[in-house]
């Protein structure tokens, strides 16, 4: 009886074991092939069977894609990523303080666009002819200042709900006894309240510099150009650029990946926690 | 003192003012144009004469575009079941192990939905890609046949609904773990002093209560799987021969490929009434305060 229950355990643990392998394959699997594809030699890559490792590693693929404008591509990312999170932190924190602190007129509504603003710019393809539509007619596409504030209103409505809920998990007597001490609201509102809320704006700067970092498609049709392409567009361009040539292709990718990688590898917690956090009540 | 206090609370208005301008500029307002840009003509982006309700005709009639929903429709209803059937096992699997185990499985689980969707399709196209992609190399290495995925009308609706469903397994999972980590041990561990079963407290005490969580991670999958035009458009191109032309990119090929900014901008219209009623089930679903 007892050994019977002791080799059933041992059955269990292997199949978990297998389980657990088959799901990290496969999440990690297309990731860790473009990153062996991209640093083999053409011939290496046509080669049948292709070798997992022990071929000898090139980089003519990246020399080649960063000669022709990639690099460029990666700074404006950069640059509207940055705007976007500068912004977007800045802009969520003052409505988290107010939804969180205040009740003024019309706060059910505004928070109503708030929740809804949360689907809506998931689907940020919903959005797509409508932006452009009015973005053209405003004469405000093809800007430099055009992706990190469309980048913003998609992703205020997440890092706005991030912030109320930190913001509410801070004690309000905390504020009353600084006003006490003679505090004025402007130094609780940037001094007070920031350092002790910072993992919310962690988490809503993740956020933003996702959404910002991934988007291909709302960028694709609102800016034209070298100057003002994302990295997203110029790996799109590339498929067609490119075609069969699975070298640079890669190459690009695995550029793309790699800070989001970083990034969420020292802040994963604050993501999991966040996509979590309060983010439904039951 | 009371008008004071009242005062300072209405001044707290000024707080959200900032993000309600963006948010009223950048979402609302464009929506609202398109609905008005539906009733007219457009060639290219000059607008014609009054057309009233034609570009919706032509949106609910035309049947490319009915095509392209029900692929829509199919591909998903099948990826959401998917995440979530697969998410809801993963999430009952590691709540059980938790610790640094459950840790990283939630990380890796997440790696799919982390990267930008541009490069999770290019990388598996390349991996079914014709004789060198990853998966031919692997049926030839068994002695299979090589089947061309992207190149098959029945597989690629298979790949994109697999990518599809791979990229938001994880994020299902994590979602509905919340749910899980909210549960009250002292009822499962009631229930086991009864004599319940493992199958007993899973259908009866786990499922009941987390079926919230598992709702709310259904509609957001729904809506973010039913206007996902980036996968599609990079995986297969909405080919072959349209077996993957899904609805939103039936939109975009409208807009920029035919011009069509006023058909377009009607089917934009009838999107967005879909998302909303899915957003309307959410906010039900969420039963938000504030």
């Amino acid at each position: 009886m007892k050994r019977e229950t002791k080799t059933k355990k041992y059955v269990m643990k292997t199949v978990e074991i297998a389980f657990a392998a088959i799901f990290g394959i496969l999440n990690l699997l297309p990731i860790f092939w473009g990153v062996v594809t991209s640093l083999k030699n053409p011939r290496e890559i046509n080669a049948f069977p292709p070798k997992i490792l022990g071929f000898l590693p090139t980089i003519e693929h990246y020399e080649k894609i960063l000669s022709s404008g990639f690099f460029r591509c990666i700074i404006n990312s950069v640059v509207y990523a940055g705007l976007a999170i500068a912004l977007g932190v800045l802009l969520g924190y003052l409505a988290g303080y107010g939804f969180a602190r205040r009740n003024f007129p019309l706060k059910k509504l505004a928070f109503f666009l708030i929740v809804v603003g949360i689907p809506l710019s998931t689907g940020s393809s919903v959005l797509l002819i409508p932006n452009y539509m009015y973005l053209m007619n405003l004469k405000m596409a093809n800007h430099w200042f055009t992706m990190p504030l469309i980048y913003t209103a998609y992703n205020l409505p997440m890092a706005t709900w991030l912030l109320i809920s930190g913001i509410k998990a801070v004690p309000g007597e905390l504020e009353e006894a600084a006003l006490i001490d003679g505090a004025n609201q402007r130094y609780i509102v940037t001094r007070l309240i920031p350092p002790l809320v910072k993992p919310s704006i962690a988490a809503a700067a993740l956020f933003i510099f996702i959404g910002a970092w991934n988007d291909y498609i709302t960028a694709s049709v609102l800016v034209t150009g070298n100057e003002l392409k994302n990295i997203q567009m110029a790996i799109y361009d590339y498929m067609g650029f490119f075609g069969q040539e699975w070298g640079p292709l890669t190459a690009s990718a695995t550029c793309a990946v790699i800070p989001i990688l970083l990034v969420f590898t020292f802040l994963g917690k604050q993501l999991v926690s966040g996509l979590t956090a309060g983010a439904v009540k039951g | 003192m009371k008008s004071g206090k009242k005062r300072r609370e209405w001044l707290g208005g000024f707080y959200v003012v900032p993000a309600m301008a963006l948010l009223i500029m950048l979402l609302i307002i464009p929506l609202l144009y398109t609905v008005y840009c539906g009733f007219f003509q457009y060639k290219y982006m000059m607008k014609g004469n009054y057309v009233g309700l034609d570009n919706y005709i032509y949106c609910l009639t035309d049947s490319t575009t009915r095509n392209a929903f029900l692929t829509t429709l199919l591909v998903t209803i099948a990826a959401t079941v998917i995440s979530i059937v697969v998410g809801l096992i993963l999430a009952l699997w590691i709540d059980k192990r938790g610790g640094f185990f459950a840790y990283i499985i939630e990380l890796i689980g997440l790696v799919p939905w982390v990267i930008s969707m541009v490069v999770a399709g290019l990388l598996w196209r390349w991996l079914f890609n014709g004789d060198l992609g990853l998966f031919n190399v692997i049926l030839k290495f068994f002695g299979l046949d090589p089947i061309y995925v992207i190149q098959n009308k029945v597989s690629a609706v298979i790949a994109l609904i697999f990518v599809m469903s791979w990229r938001t397994i994880g994020y299902a999972m994590i979602l509905i773990l919340a749910g899980l980590k909210g549960l009250d041990g002292s009822l499962l561990e009631a229930a086991k002093v009864d004599g319940a079963t493992a199958v007993q407290s899973l259908f009866r005490i786990k499922l009941p209560l987390i079926k919230s969580q598992v709702l709310l991670a259904t509609i957001v999958l729904t809506v973010s799987n039913f206007t996902n035009n980036t996968v599609p458009k990079v995986l297969t191109s909405g080919g072959p021969v349209n077996a993957t032309n899904v609805i939103t990119l039936e939109q975009y090929n409208l807009s920029f490929i035919y011009y069509e900014f006023g058909k377009s901008s009607a089917l934009s219209v009838l999107i967005m009434l879909v998302v909303t009623i899915i957003i309307a089930c959410y906010i039900k679903v969420a039963r938000y305060e504030i």
